[in-house]
């Protein structure tokens, strides 16, 4: 299914997602050359929680490419959040890590400090959900925006001081000079969004997190974000992540979706082949319970029973089953692996969804 | 400047985290007692608190240990670990080990009654005005900031020289900081539970405003005034002890640490002992205080 | 006094008669500055009027600063509005004593956004259900027993296992089971959901609407559903109303809301709406609405929503439209409103309409 109509190869804007150029390459046979941005391999990440282990992300895989929007679908408890943070190498100490995420080709797990100082900002930058608790309340935006940018470039205080203005009218901050001098509790939420997004983008990282950036906000402002992200990533030319338990965020504003759940990946495909043809049951589940404009009143939504795995004894066999309407014996038995069924199209089920079941 | 409204967190997502990690099924005991290395945090300080009471309650009764002024100048100034003296004895021949205990009941007494009396008439005034609001809380707070902006130490010396000075004197003095910390502690507690969905829910289920203090409010208060008891009977407890070494709490012959100290300050070069064991002393309660407070602070976060 | 089965009186009424009238409500909050002084004040409701049937669905839908759920604790009098009416069951609650204020509030209840904080942490949850009675010594001990039983088994949680449980040991969705469950206990015939399932995960949440819409028909409840998920709202909704800075956009049947919105606000909402079908053309959102959302202490003159409205004339900043019913049950408050106008031309879609 074509996305908007878009030739291969053309720079055109949609709105649809960033750039398709890669998809289009991708689609005629060939493989892009580049490595990817960002290859996550393996991911996995355990907490130790009074004692107990906590399996936050269990085996993760996935790449994004120059260009590419990615979304990384889960509901709470999937491990999404946590994945992001250890690629930021934002996880506490108490957290255990192994497998591998490397940013062209550089590994990232297990850098120092310093490193990955120099690593953030210019290379990977990430936009947090609560602005509000983002942003110091007790320094100006000016000052904050221009922090961000003299940490990694070597500018006098006037020419940073221009740059953030610069910055605060590309992501549209209405009155930007105004702003500049104000502090954050006198911007809505929307705008400071902008303002993280201003931070995010200082040093034109190649590759930028949304960790539910837009989730603690209104819909209409939600919508004005998305427009603005896509747009500058389109201007940048950056690999983005939109991470989100939203799977209509997804379906507007992305080029692949990942699924995710109990630390683990449960499907992968091109934006449009997951909606059009779901495989994996967690993301049928997922995709039937989002309440919809077109159901008529009162429709009774298909729920699953239960509630969310235990990420500390996780059940045996694919951790789905319990609520899985569809679970056979084996499904108790063995743990479904990663497996790409279609092209491009990846999901861990033995006995996946087809229409018409 | 635009005044912001504070804005609804439409979806929050961390708030629904809590569906993923499974809740502690284990009831409270369970959890808590459940495996005493894990609990070592409160077991430790608490069982040293434990045996510093028994010690300084119990155990003049038990142990065949000398009263506190049954000394004679004729065994003064005996260096520790001697047959019968294990710390020794003091200028006037008494047994530093007795007096040590019988300071230490000094202490406790102290900082048990200073604390209690903060506790109940403190944490009953914070409650009630920070439920009223209005004009009764105005007044009950700013006539408790009054107590509070009253130098301690002025106070201490003023009831010392017109009273007296005593165990119980020292106790109201220290009152006076007491009841005020109390009451603002629980006071910013209620206000910040006053705003939970659950009073409102509780009003609108027709409860009446004492039944909701008392129900629900005071129960959700009283576990942190108790964690800031832990704190506070260690500050009250060095209070004491510096008043009872400048001469404005228990007067000697009665031993008092702070006393003791302040005695045995004389004798540093020949006899540190009598400086060092009340002072070790002093320290090690105070430290199981305030580590106690702390661990339990961490582990009964509240709403 | 004897507990009973849901009020048969209300309950087995028609679905016509009025069970709750708002008139004109009007709320205000007066931000003090670090002086004490007075700041400002915040227009949260600026006379609302809508009215729900007995067993009805109203969903009330909003963003920040729409005075939703201002308007939702003005209805139960907490606190009391500043003025308007609202009347219940043949009284006006807001002329009301405490007596007799009480008395009305046992039919309706409120369930709130935050499971965990509408519980109280130090209580059981037999103990949480059973608070309506007690409070109102309704009941021997044994029949409070039984009632809190009946409705824990109502909302699908088995009082034996869940009965002696406190909030810590339980999830979001099973607290705000509990949550429903004290509402239930007096019988209720309206209740008021304020974002009721906003903070719960998407399947969970898929759970608890549906649990309401089985007790609706079960107990023939009214609901007055607050959210500000325009989609959510539709799907349980018989009619909805959208607020905007504390004023009436749009009021009129949750289908014809989506399918013929009148106000541009609305329509902007429904652009907004990123839909889970990628096959659907998205509008730009500068198209649908621009700007930002104007404080509600400074609410803008005229009309409120003019200063992001595409479609803003010189007289939406003069004159401040009425509420005019242009459809059946239908009304809006707009100079230019969409109707008349084949189909919504800031929404399209190219897929059909999915059933």
């Amino acid at each position: 299914m074509i996305i908007g109509g878009q030739e291969a190869g053309s720079p055109a804007q949609t709105l649809q997602g960033g750039s398709l150029a890669t998809d289009a390459a991708a689609t005629n046979g060939s493989v892009p050359a580049a490595p990817p941005l960002l290859s996550v391999q393996d991911l996995t990440v355990e907490f130790n929680q009074r004692g107990r282990r906590v399996h936050a992300v269990n085996g993760v895989t996935f790449d994004v490419a120059v260009g590419h929007t990615l979304a990384v679908i889960g509901e709470s408890g999937s491990g999404k959040t946590v994945t992001s943070r250890a690629i930021m190498g934002l996880l506490p100490n108490t957290a255990t890590i192994h497998g591998s995420a490397k940013f062209n080709g550089k590994e990232l797990l297990g850098l120092s400090e310093k490193e990955l100082r120099q690593h953030r900002g210019p290379d990977v930058a990430m936009v947090f959900q609560d602005p509000a608790r983002s942003l110091n309340p007790t320094m100006k935006i000016g000052v904050q925006v221009t922090e961000a940018i003299r940490t990694h470039m070597p500018l006098s205080k006037e020419e940073a001081k221009d740059r953030a203005i610069e910055l605060l009218q590309m992501v549209r901050l209405p009155a930007a000079p105004q702003r500049y001098q104000e502090y954050p509790h006198q911007l809505s939420g929307g705008m400071r969004q902008r303002v993280m997004i201003a931070i995010a983008l200082s040093c034109h990282p190649k590759l930028l997190i949304a960790d539910e950036a837009t989730t603690a906000l209104d819909v209409t402002t939600q919508a004005q974000i998305m427009d603005l992200l896509l747009e500058l990533q389109d201007q940048f030319n950056m690999g983005l992540i939109v991470i989100s338990h939203d799977l209509g965020l997804a379906a507007s504003f992305t080029d692949e979706v990942v699924v995710m759940y109990a630390g683990r990946v449960v499907e992968q495909a091109p934006t449009a082949q997951l909606f059009s043809a779901v495989r994996m049951p967690y993301t049928k589940v997922l995709l039937d319970a989002i309440p919809r404009l077109e159901r008529p009143s009162h429709s009774l939504l298909p729920v699953v029973q239960g509630r969310p795995p235990d990420l500390v004894n996780l059940p045996r066999g694919c951790p789905f089953n319990p609520r899985c309407p569809y679970v056979q014996d084996r499904c108790r038995e063995e743990l479904p692996p990663l497996t790409e069924g279609e092209p491009r199209h990846k999901w861990a089920c033995f006995f996946p969804y087809h229409e018409g079941n | 400047m635009a005044v912001q409204v504070p804005e609804i967190s439409s979806g929050s997502v961390e708030l629904a985290g809590i569906e993923a990690i499974a809740p502690d099924q284990r009831g409270v005991l369970a959890r808590k007692g459940s495996t005493l290395w894990h609990n070592s945090e409160i077991a430790l300080p608490a069982a040293g608190l434990i045996l510093m009471t028994l010690a300084c309650f119990v155990a003049p009764f038990v142990f065949p240990i000398a009263g506190p002024n049954a000394g004679n100048l004729s065994y003064s100034n005996i260096l520790p670990l001697s047959p019968g003296h294990i710390f020794g004895t003091d200028p006037l021949g008494n047994d530093v080990l007795s007096r040590v205990l019988y300071g230490g009941r000094v202490s406790i007494e102290v900082g048990l009654g200073s604390c209690f009396l903060g506790f109940t008439l403190g944490g009953l005034l914070g409650i009630f005005a920070g439920f009223k609001g209005g004009a009764i809380e105005v007044v009950i707070m700013r006539i408790l900031d009054m107590f509070l902006a009253f130098p301690a130490l002025v106070l201490a010396i003023t009831i010392a020289t017109y009273l007296g000075a005593s165990e119980l004197h020292v106790i109201w003095a220290i009152s006076f900081f007491s009841v005020p910390g109390f009451a603002r502690l629980a006071r910013a507690h209620t206000l910040r539970l006053r705003e939970q969905v659950f009073v409102v829910s509780s009003k609108l289920s027709g409860q009446r405003d004492r039944t909701i203090l008392l129900r629900h409010i005071a129960p959700n208060v009283i576990p942190n005034l108790v964690t800031f008891s832990f704190l506070f009977i260690g500050i009250a407890i060095v209070v004491e002890a510096g008043l009872s070494f400048l001469g404005l709490g228990v007067p000697p012959p009665q031993p008092s640490w702070g006393n003791m100290i302040s005695v045995g300050q004389s004798y540093l070069a020949s006899n540190p002992d009598l400086v060092l064991i009340p002072a070790a002393f002093l320290f090690f309660t105070v430290m199981c205080l305030n580590l106690l407070g702390d661990a339990l602070r961490a582990r009964w976060s509240s709403l | 006094m004897t507990i009973t089965a849901p009020d048969q009186q209300t309950a087995a009424s028609s679905g016509s008669e009025t069970l709750l009238e708002a008139r004109h409500l009007v709320q205000e909050f007066v931000v003090r500055d670090q002086g004490g002084l007075k700041g400002g004040v915040v227009h949260a409701v600026s006379d609302v009027s809508f009215e729900i049937k007995s067993g009805e669905t109203l969903g009330i839908v909003g963003e920040t600063g729409s005075g939703k759920s201002t308007l939702a604790r003005a209805v139960l009098q907490v606190p009391r509005p500043k003025s308007g009416e609202v009347w219940f069951r043949g009284q006006d609650l807001v002329k009301l004593k405490r007596g007799d204020l009480l008395e009305a509030r046992r039919h309706v209840a409120m369930v709130f956004q935050d499971p965990y904080s509408s519980l109280d942490p130090k209580w059981r949850v037999s103990d949480v259900v059973e608070e309506p009675l007690r409070a109102r010594r309704i009941g021997t001990r044994a029949e409070r027993k039984r009632r809190v039983a009946e409705v824990l088994e109502l909302v699908g949680l088995d009082p034996n296992v869940y009965g002696s449980r406190r909030p810590r040991q339980l999830s979001g969705g099973q607290c705000q089971r509990v949550a429903i469950a004290r509402a239930l206990t007096l019988s209720p015939s309206l209740i008021v959901c304020d974002e009721a399932v906003s903070s719960l995960d998407v399947l969970i949440q898929a759970q608890v609407l549906n649990l309401f819409e089985q007790l609706r028909a079960e107990l023939k409840l009214a609901y007055l559903f607050i959210a500000h998920d325009l989609a959510l709202v539709k799907q349980v909704s018989d009619r909805v109303a959208v607020m905007y800075l504390g004023k009436l956009a749009e009021i009129g049947p949750a289908e014809a809301i989506y399918r013929e919105p009148f106000h541009p606000y609305t329509a902007a909402l429904l652009a907004s709406i990123p839909s889970p079908d990628p096959t659907v053309e998205r509008i730009r959102a500068e198209d649908a609405i621009q700007g930002e959302p104007p404080s509600p202490i400074n609410p803008p003159s005229g009309c409120r929503f003019r200063t992001r409205c595409p479609r803003a004339q010189d007289i939406c900043a003069e004159v401040e439209p009425e509420m005019r019913m242009l459809g059946a049950d239908h009304s809006v408050a707009c100079h230019f409103p969409l109707a008349g106008e084949a189909e919504n031309p800031l929404f399209t879609s190219t897929a059909p309409a999915a059933n």
